[in-house]
């Protein structure tokens, strides 16, 4: 089997799951990595979870979607129950603090459950915008699938259009990428 | 003609329907007609979007019956023409592609799988082999390759045009939503950089000179007053389909000698049955594969000749006995035991494909 890192990202419509997997991945392929990334996708555009099932390695990536990833981030209360079933004992489950009454849904099979203040940080130092960034960097702070430099320059090719017009923009992605890389590198999850 | 899509190799990330498009670009595509549904929409979207850079066309019709005559109404007219579709749209897309293998127009259909029956799922599924294989009034007079990457995705688009235009076959490339959505990394390329020769095309009517006087008529069709004129034409017909089959069938396999288990799948699923192929050899188990390329024409005798050296086959697909169909016609006559693992309009994983080949080598024991 190939040595590739499963992620798997959930979370409400709007919330830019898909966005971080899409920054994420192309910051991958920018060092060169194997990827496969692929969404879930339905009849209906709005209100359902969304999820990104990301795979980066060294090698071909086998199949496209699996059953349990390495890390499983929840960004929701909804996408908290729906990927119970895809954390298994090898399993870092992230989910954010503001999330409420899912005390009793959280995985019983996971590796290590990990709680972090992902919104409030955004919503109070940050700005809500930047809080699927924040989530990116939690995401590179678990795996190291990318380092931080590559996850800027694959920022600032999506976004650097809006950083040229508001240079204070860029300033507060890459504060919310290292933020959310903070609060989950060296907690020994990696 | 424009520039060069391409040019050198080049390393690139995308989506599966951004490489059809590419791919039917860098094939020298002409034009595409098409019809939106879900999962191949992209491949319209991105063609649109790199056609005018290229002076390329694009038709969007009223539905796929009629993206598929307008189709093949490109190719009388000697264009490279091709389409793409998927689910009920490939239900239609069977009356014109009948049309096709009447006629022996060389259309290029890339399909994108869906759940089906009917409208059922947008996602996924290995349930349109039976329909694109053998669809519409005739015998399957018609070629389906089957792709597992984008690297194939993008290598067998190309490949499809030439298979069409050499032997004047429908053709069709098998992929699935999966393969539609996802990225992944493949290298694109010019085809003549890489000695690929594009078969040229010709144009079926309006050809220069008078007809029966300087050249034989454009004799077009589809319509036959007697049964033994039908025969005929079908008669020779299907005489040259056999006489390529041996040329063009493709197939890949592992590990077939003596084989405890031989796994049997065909598209995406092929690579969950591959890494469990050689996760379970890792542990010391005789599991091989066997994959067609080609779903038509079958590769026949290669999976009769691995089908032999195994004591039994597992049939893995996410359909319900749409392969297996295939592979036990292709048997007839044979005794290996035959297992399967269906599951219509799901994906599998190559966790599931190990449980289910260690359950069957256990209850062997």
């Amino acid at each position: 089997m190939g040595k590739a890192v499963k992620i798997a990202l959930a979370g409400e419509g709007g919330q830019g799951v898909q966005s971080v997997a899409m920054i994420l991945t192309e910051a991958a392929a920018m060092e060169g990595k194997e990827i496969l990334y692929i969404p879930n996708f339905g009849v209906e555009q709005r209100g359902g979870v969304s999820i990104a099932f990301v795979q980066i390695g060294e090698e071909k990536i086998g199949a496209p979607k699996f059953k349990t990833g390495d890390i499983v981030i929840a960004l929701s209360d909804r996408a908290v129950r729906r990927m119970d079933m895809h954390v298994g004992p090898q399993t870092v489950f992230i989910y954010d603090t503001s999330i409420k009454g899912v005390e009793d849904d959280l995985p019983q099979n996971a590796r290590r459950i990990l709680a972090i203040p992902a919104l409030e940080t955004a919503n109070k130092e940050l700005h809500p915008r930047v809080f699927n960034i924040l989530i990116m960097g939690a995401v590179i702070g678990a795996t190291h699938v990318v380092s931080l430099d590559k996850a800027k320059e694959a920022i600032e090719k999506k976004l650097g259009y809006k950083f040229e017009k508001n240079p204070k923009l860029r300033e507060m992605n890459f504060k919310a990428l290292e933020r959310g890389y903070e609060m989950v590198a060296g907690k020994g999850v990696a | 003609m424009g520039e060069k899509p391409i040019r050198g190799e080049q390393k690139t990330f995308m989506t599966g329907n951004e490489a059809v498009a590419w791919a039917a670009l860098a094939a020298g595509a002409e034009i595409m007609y098409g019809y939106p549904i879900t999962p191949q929409n992209e491949i319209m979207q991105y063609w649109t979007r790199l056609a005018p850079k290229y002076e390329k066309r694009f038709l969007q019709t009223e539905d796929e019956l009629s993206a598929g005559f307008t189709t093949v109404g490109g190719v009388l007219a000697g264009r490279r023409a091709f389409t793409a579709t998927a689910g009920p749209g490939n239900v239609l897309m069977q009356e014109p592609m009948s049309m096709a293998e009447a006629m022996r127009i060389p259309t290029v259909v890339i399909v994108q799988q869906r759940g089906g029956p009917s409208t059922a799922t947008v996602i996924y599924s290995q349930q349109e082999v039976t329909l694109t294989c053998f669809g519409g009034n005739g015998e399957g007079l018609r070629v389906v390759y089957s792709t597992s990457s984008h690297q194939e995705l993008f290598d067998y688009t190309i490949k499809a045009f030439n298979t069409a235009w050499k032997y004047r076959f429908p053709t069709f490339v098998l992929a699935d939503g999966y393969q539609a959505k996802m990225r992944e990394s493949l290298v694109i390329y010019d085809p003549q950089e890489k000695g690929i020769a594009m078969v040229p095309t010709e144009a079926y009517v309006g050809k220069a000179g008078a007809p029966g006087e300087d050249r034989a008529p454009a004799h077009l069709r589809n319509t036959y007053n007697i049964e033994e004129e039908l025969v005929e034409v079908l008669e020779e017909s299907i005489k040259e389909y056999d006489q390529m089959a041996p040329q063009i069938t493709e197939y890949e396999e592992f590990n077939t000698e003596n084989a405890d288990v031989l796994l049997i799948a065909h598209g995406i699923v092929f690579r969950s049955v591959a890494m469990a192929a050689r996760e379970l050899t890792a542990e010391g188990l005789k599991v091989g594969y066997f994959r067609p390329i080609t779903l038509r024409p079958f590769p026949q005798e290669e999976l009769r000749r691995a089908a032999a050296k195994a004591k039994r086959l597992l049939v893995v697909e996410s359909a319900y006995g749409q392969l297996l169909k295939l592979v036990k016609e292709n048997l007839y006559g044979m005794d290996v035991p035959i297992e399967t693992y269906l599951r219509p309009g799901v994906g599998i994983t190559p966790e599931e494909v190990v449980t289910r080949a260690k359950t069957i080598l256990g209850e062997e024991e």
